[in-house]
Formats: structure tokens, sequence, C-alpha cells
């Protein structure tokens, strides 16, 4: 893209028209290399042990009170009838959620060509999966005795008896776990490239061995990179897809149910553009904080923060949309039921749970108009942690808000999450950020194969086209 | 081939130089072309001549794969091995069970895409491939194009592809040697490997077994059978008696059950049977002899059940003279009231079961002393 070349019939293209370089400054491939394998090669900060020890103190606190559920059982948790899904639940859709923006990343921008995605994708990625598992603890830790968990596999079994494929629980045992491998699986082909840059820098025998292992002998062949890229085109297509399925089938959990508030064919779209929205604000939140600690911010700029904001600024646009057809359903349904679950949200219990929600997902991130503020730190910084809190709360309205008060009124009950509710959605936090910060010192944040092809001047040049 | 290299090396500075280099090699020099570079480069199919990738024709036949055998197996389960109505739904509804058949789809591709493109197509891991023994990988894999020219059947004119490389603008020539070949593999090798995959497939198994048979129930696992509950036939200090369950209240009587009004013996001797000799009514009655009757007085009603040894007490047969003659009032008071060992069950049947028992057993009766007159004979034509 020779943005300065560009000339229209009316004179030049304006400044503000043209798409800026996603890297800033001179850089060499070699250089590239030096610069994002830096961090891998050389021995963590004092600051990273520090993070790592507040971070890991953090999980293993979650692991204890996952442990202190398993010895007492799930009486440890606020969830009673019937409000029987609450704190877990709305995590596994929390933690689910922020997976996709790294999907989104990964995939659905590949196939739309956008060249910026290439520094962020790998990180992205990354937080995919981590989150997943940060997801996966949920319902398994909720099926009350997770040690029995693999009965959900349809294995021939002396009971001869099968899963009931027709329930939704069942598409989701299908949808995360599809979703986790088919993430894995495409994380690891990037960094297969990338592995074999590291075993040929490597002056330590172990890590070259570790390295050779992972690398799986690439050697970067003409006659393997045409079948490597048509393989992860494919799979980028076919990611697409599934990111969209997963949380479909995620709002499936609620919107195949008759629960009021639940039972709404918007609840899929609603769901995708909710976790694209959580997630995308995640990214900018650890992105922030990974350019300036690990010396990236000449190819992780602020253009690549400024179009995310954007991103955050469109998907909450379309929450605002969903809450509103929510509430245009309810009237419109001229149904009893529905019409008092809405009101629940935002005049009942827990209105300040529900209008916390409206605030951080739909007014605050409105901030993100102005330019200035799509490319301030400090804005950013705080629009992501109120995307993050809006959402968690929107999960919880979801679920609390419509159980609580459900069709029959001599079952309503408040719903108050303990301190071991608490306790193991904190520890997951901790989980989240000890992968990440044990990523960002063991494996290359950046894809340094992807953002080579972004580099100036690294394609031939032929045949024009969107080659950068 | 001995010493023969596997290939000589030209080594460029850009992707536009490689590019340039092939053009001005391809076809010049004996020898197959490949190219290997830090990144993919766009154009280089076309300029080395290679076929596109099957990898999509691959994916969409393991797609199609996946999708056909996860909904062939919901069907399967959910219709044919154990059909479990949901919902009122057919057992052989399709539609529910798309979601699972997607993602089973996706599944498929994406490993066939991944995996097929690494282990078939690509033929990794090849640890012992000349090139990664050669001094230009650490540099193809930074920043460096290397073209080579590599063997292919025949030797190769070193002199005459390097002078050809360096003519097309390499800035580095480097002859890759083949790998000392391999020496031959040791009896005690495959012994190892295969004591060590044997092993490895015992302590597999043994963990599998363990996590699915043993660990679910070994003590914090099983807690929710520990419960602060009184189990039913349980003795109990709670009470005086010692019993852990409690006795009716006197003259409780069991929902929709009339109470017998039968005052003393022999009282309902003469009353008759009140149901009429219907299938339903001897389908009712045969019901209830087989579950509290059969087990003495034997499926015949012959005092001959297959447990009279172990038990020791002489049932009475039913097909007697003495019981045939009873009358019907006769045997449903021995029913509600019991008989020297047999006890009432007057709290197990209601009258109407009664009342089918005994027709029940007059059918039998019948049966087991059916005279030659019972049986319809038309006279012979």
């Amino acid at each position: 893209m020779k943005s300065e070349a560009v000339s229209l019939p009316g004179g030049m293209l304006p400044e503000a028209l043209k798409t800026p370089s996603v890297i800033l400054g001179p850089v060499s491939l070699g250089g590239l290399d030096d610069q994002v394998f830096a961090p891998i090669e050389q021995r963590p900060t004092r600051a990273w042990y520090v993070a790592l020890a507040i971070a890991s103190a953090v999980m293993l606190l979650g692991f204890a009170f996952i442990g202190f559920t398993f010895v007492t059982g799930i009486g440890a948790w606020g969830n009673n009838i019937p409000v029987a899904w609450a704190f877990d639940i709305i995590n596994f859709v929390f933690w689910v959620g922020i997976g996709h923006a790294g999907t989104l990343i990964s995939a659905i921008l590949l196939l739309f060509r956008a060249r910026w995605r290439n520094a962020i994708s790998r990180f992205a990625e990354a937080m995919t999966i981590f989150a997943v598992i940060c997801a996966a603890i949920f319902p398994l830790i909720h099926v009350g005795r997770p040690w029995l968990a693999f009965w959900l596999a349809p294995y021939p079994n002396q009971r001869a008896i099968w899963p009931n494929f027709r329930s939704p629980l069942m598409w989701d045992v299908f949808a995360v776990s599809t979703y986790f491998s088919v993430s894995l699986l495409f994380w690891y082909l990037g960094l297969v490239p990338d592995f074999a840059s590291l075993r040929d820098r490597t002056k330590s025998r172990l890590r070259r061995f570790f390295y050779s292992m992972l690398s799986i002998g690439w050697r970067g062949s003409a006659s393997h990179w045409r079948h490597f890229e048509r393989a992860y085109l494919i799979i980028a297509g076919l990611a697409t897809g599934l990111v969209l399925s997963v949380h479909s089938v995620v709002s499936f959990d609620f919107a195949v149910s008759l629960v009021p508030g639940w039972h709404m064919t918007i609840f899929p779209p609603y769901f995708v553009a909710g976790a694209i929205f959580a997630g995308f604000a995640m990214v900018v939140l650890v992105l922030v904080v990974v350019r300036a600690t690990m010396k990236l911010d000449n190819l992780i700029t602020l253009y690549h923060l400024e179009v995310m904001n954007k991103i955050i600024l469109t998907c909450s646009c379309l929450m605002g949309y969903a809450y509103v057809m929510e509430g245009f359903t309810a009237w419109y349904s001229v149904n009893d039921y529905i019409r008092h679950t809405f009101w629940q949200y935002i005049a009942g219990d827990y209105r300040v749970a529900g209008w916390t929600m409206i605030a951080c997902n739909i007014l605050i991130p409105q901030l993100l108009w102005v330019r200035r503020f799509r490319r301030s730190y400090f804005t950013m910084v705080f629009v992501a942690i109120a995307v993050t809190v809006g959402m968690w709360f929107e999960r919880f309205m979801i679920i609390v808000g419509s159980l609580h008060q459900d069709y029959l009124p001599s079952s309503w009950q408040m719903y108050r999450p303990t301190l071991v509710d608490y306790g193991i959605l904190l520890g997951t936090f901790g989980l989240f950020f000890t992968l990440v910060l044990l990523f960002a010192r063991v494996l290359p944040v950046i894809a340094t194969t992807e953002m080579k092809i972004v580099l100036l001047g690294s394609q031939p040049r032929h045949g024009g086209g969107d080659h950068g | 081939m001995g010493n023969q290299p596997f290939s000589v090396l030209g080594l460029f500075d850009s992707a536009q130089e490689l590019m340039d280099a092939i053009r001005a090699v391809k076809g010049r020099v004996a020898g197959r072309l490949d190219a290997y570079t830090p990144y993919p480069i766009h154009g280089m199919e076309e300029a080395l001549g290679l076929r596109k990738s099957p990898v999509g024709g691959m994916v969409f036949v393991m797609g199609l794969i996946g999708a056909i055998s996860a909904l062939a197996f919901e069907l399967w389960t959910e219709g044919v091995d154990y059909p479990v109505v949901t919902a009122g739904k057919p057992v052989f509804s399709w539609q529910p069970f798309v979601p699972i058949m997607f993602e089973v789809t996706v599944l498929f591709a994406c490993f066939t895409a991944g995996l097929g493109m690494l282990f078939l197509l690509n033929r990794l891991p090849f640890f012992r491939h000349p090139m990664l023994g050669s001094k230009s990988m650490p540099l193809i894999t930074r920043d460096k194009f290397a073209l080579a020219v590599e063997a292919d059947g025949q030797d190769l004119d070193v002199a005459a592809i390097s002078s050809a490389l360096r003519a097309a603008g390499a800035r580095a020539i480097e002859v890759v040697e083949q790998p000392a070949p391999l020496g031959p593999v040791s009896p005690n090798f495959l012994l190892r490997v295969a004591a060590g995959a044997g092993i490895a497939c015992l302590a597999a198994g043994y963990l599998t077994y363990w996590g699915v048979k043993l660990f679910p129930v070994t003590v914090p696992m099983v807690h929710m059978l520990d419960q602060p509950r009184l189990d039913p036939q349980r003795a109990d200090g709670f009470f005086k008696d010692g019993f852990g369950m409690r006795m009716p209240v006197p003259g409780t009587v069991p929902r929709g059950q009339v109470p017998f009004t039968l005052r003393g013996p022999g009282d309902a001797a003469g009353l008759g049977n009140p149901l009429p000799r219907t299938e339903s009514v001897l389908g009712k009655g045969r019901q209830a002899f087989l579950t509290y009757c059969s087990v003495c007085h034997g499926a015949l009603a012959n005092g001959q059940p297959s447990m009279t040894a172990a038990y020791g007490a002489k049932p009475a047969n039913l097909m007697s003279e003495k019981f045939r003659d009873y009358s019907d009032g006769e045997i449903y008071d021995v029913i509600i009231r019991g008989k020297n060992a047999m006890p009432s069950y007057s709290a197990d049947l209601s009258g109407d079961e009664c009342w089918s028992v005994v027709h029940y057993v007059r059918a039998l009766q019948r049966a087991l002393n059916a005279k030659d007159s019972d049986i319809p004979m038309e006279a012979p034509k």
C-alpha cells in the first residue's frame, strides 16, 4: 500500500483518509526477529517477577477455593433454586466471550486482509486459549463431581445410555471443546515457523532441542509454504464459522429454554457481538501494558489500538441495539412474564447491576467517538475496564436477573454470592494473567513470520495488488 | 551416491532478488529448483511451477465425512440404540443434531487442514533433512532467501550451478552435503522401543481404568453418599423400639383403597364374585397372582414353587379336590385373612384385585383339570 502515491481526480487523498503504516520507523527482517525474540532470550525483569508472583498467588487462592468447594460441596456457593445457575455460568460465558476476540483477530481479520492484525494476532490467539481454559473450569466444577465429567463423552458404557444430543448443554460441550482444540491447532501452526527461527538462533543446547521438537524440522521450503498458506487460510475460514457458532451455542443454553428473558431469537447475534466487545476490551487492556513493557511500540502502534477502539465502539452500539430490542420484545410480546423480567432488569432488586451494565457497555464507550480519546491511554484503559466490568454484569443480569423471579412467585429468591464465589472468580483472573505472563516470556508474542509479510519491501514488485 | 551433494544454494538479500534469480536460472541448470524463505512469498508457486496445494480437496472430503458420521451417530444413538422421546419430538428429528454436526465438521476439517498439511503434504517431522544441517539455515529463518538446485536422481554439476547462481546475483553459495547415513538399527534398540511402547500402553490403560473406575469411588469423591439421614430398614437408637422406620398410625388406609369390612372368619364364605369374567379382569388377576401368590403356591398354583425346598413349609396345592370345591367367597376370605402360615394380603391387594385373583385361580383350576367334554368337538363331516 503506497499511500503517498495515491492521487485522485480531485487532488491528493486527504491525510486522514490514508491508511497509516502498520509499523513505525524502519524495521528490517532480522531486526524484527531481534526485537521480538529479545524477551525470550533475556532474563526477565524484576517487574515481571513481581507481576507473576501476584498473579500466581491470586490463582492459587482461586484453586484453594475450588478445593474447598470439592470438599464441602456446591453448597459452599450462593446458588440455590431458583437461581441454580449463577457465578459459574456467568463466569463461563464471560471468559468464553473474551476468547472470541482472539479468533476474530486471527481468523476473520485474516480473511478481510486487515494488515494491522498481523502484529497482534499471536497475542490475541494466546488470550483465546487462556480464556477458554478459564471458562472451562466453571462448567466442570459446576457439575459438582468433575471426576465424572467424562460421562459427557459419548462412549459405549455399561449403563448402555448415551448423552442427550438434543440438549443445548451437550452442544456446548462439543462447541467449546472444538473451539479450544481448533484454536490450539491454529496457534501452534502459526508458531511452527517461529519455533524454527528460535531453533536457529539459540545457543543453548537444551533450548535448541525443545525448539527443534516443536518446529518438527520446519525449513521454510517454498513447497511447504504453499501448503501452509493454503491450510492457514482454510482454517481461518472454518474458524470464522466456528467462532460465530460457539457463542451462538452458548446463547442456546439460554434461548432454547423457556425462562422469561432468555427465550429470545436475538440471543445468538447478541451474544456474539457481546463476546467480541468484551474480548477486544481485554485485548486492548493487555496490549497497552505489553507494548510499553516489552518495547514493542513500533510494531503495536497507536494505530492498532485506535482501530481496536473503533471495533469496541461498533460493538457497543450493537449492544445498545440488543438492549433496546430486549425491551421492544418485552413490550411487543404482550407477555406479562417477559415484561416483568425486563422491568426487573431496570427497576427491580438488581437494578444497580442493570444500570452498571448499561452505563459501562453503552454510555462510557461512546467516548470513543472522539479521535483524541481513541488514542489516549487513559481513556482507552478506562473504557476497556468499564467494558469488562459491564459485560460481566450483563451476564449477571441475564442469568440472575432472569432466574430469581420466574413463573412461580412462591419460588422467588434473591441471589447472594458467597466468599467462595468471589474467590473462584478472582482465581480465574489470576490463572489468566499467570498464563499471559508466562506466555510473554516463553513464546514470541508477535508472529514474526506474519509481520515479515507486511514489512515494507518484503514482497517482490509484480502485478500490483495489495501485497504491502 | 556417496558424498554427492544434496543441493547447491544461492543466498539472496531480498524477495525481489530471489524472484529475479528464479527467472534467470529456471530451465538453465540440471536439477530440481526449490526456494527457502523466512516467510511465504507471493507469486512463488507460479515462478517455481509448483502445482496447486490439494489441501482444499482434502478438507472438503474430511469435512463431509465429519458431517455425515456425526449426524449418523446422533441419529443412531438417539433414534435406534436408545430412543428417548424428549419434548414430544419424533426420535428421528434431525434439527437438534445440527449444532454438533457442524462442530464435528469443523473439527475434522481443521485438523485435516492443519495436520494433513504438516504430516502428509510437507512430510514433517523431518529432523534429518540435509537443509537443517546447512550453514544457511539460520540465515534463512531470519532474513535471507535461498534458491536451491537439488539433486533430482542424478549428480549435480556443482561448478555450473554455482556460476549460474552467481550470475543471477547470489551473494553467497553453499553446497549442502548429504547427511551421514544412519547405521542399521540394532535389535537391542528395537527391543527397547517395543518395551517402552508396551509399558506406555499398560500405563495409559491402567490410568484410564483408575480414572474411570477407581478414582470416582474413593473417599472424598463419594461424599454425596454420606448424608445425615436414616436409610430404610436400618436400626436407630432415636426411637424407643430401635427401628429407624415408623409404623403408620393404627387404622391408616392407603389412598384409593376401601378397607375390608369383614368381621369374623367365614364372613365372606357366602359372597359371590362381583367381577365379570373378562379378559382384563383375568389379566389383572394373573398379574397379582404372579406377584404375590406364585412365590409359594407356584405359577400353576399346584403348591410346587421353586423355593419350596428352601422354605420348608408345604404351601397348599390349589389344584386339589379340596380347593376346587371351595366357593369363590371362601378363597377370597383366605386371601384377605390368611390361613395357617399364610399371612393376610389385605394390605397389599384391593378388594377388586382379590376377586380378580379368585377368577384367575378358578381359571387355572379349570385349565389344569380339563375334561374331554371341555374341548369343543365337531363331528367329522
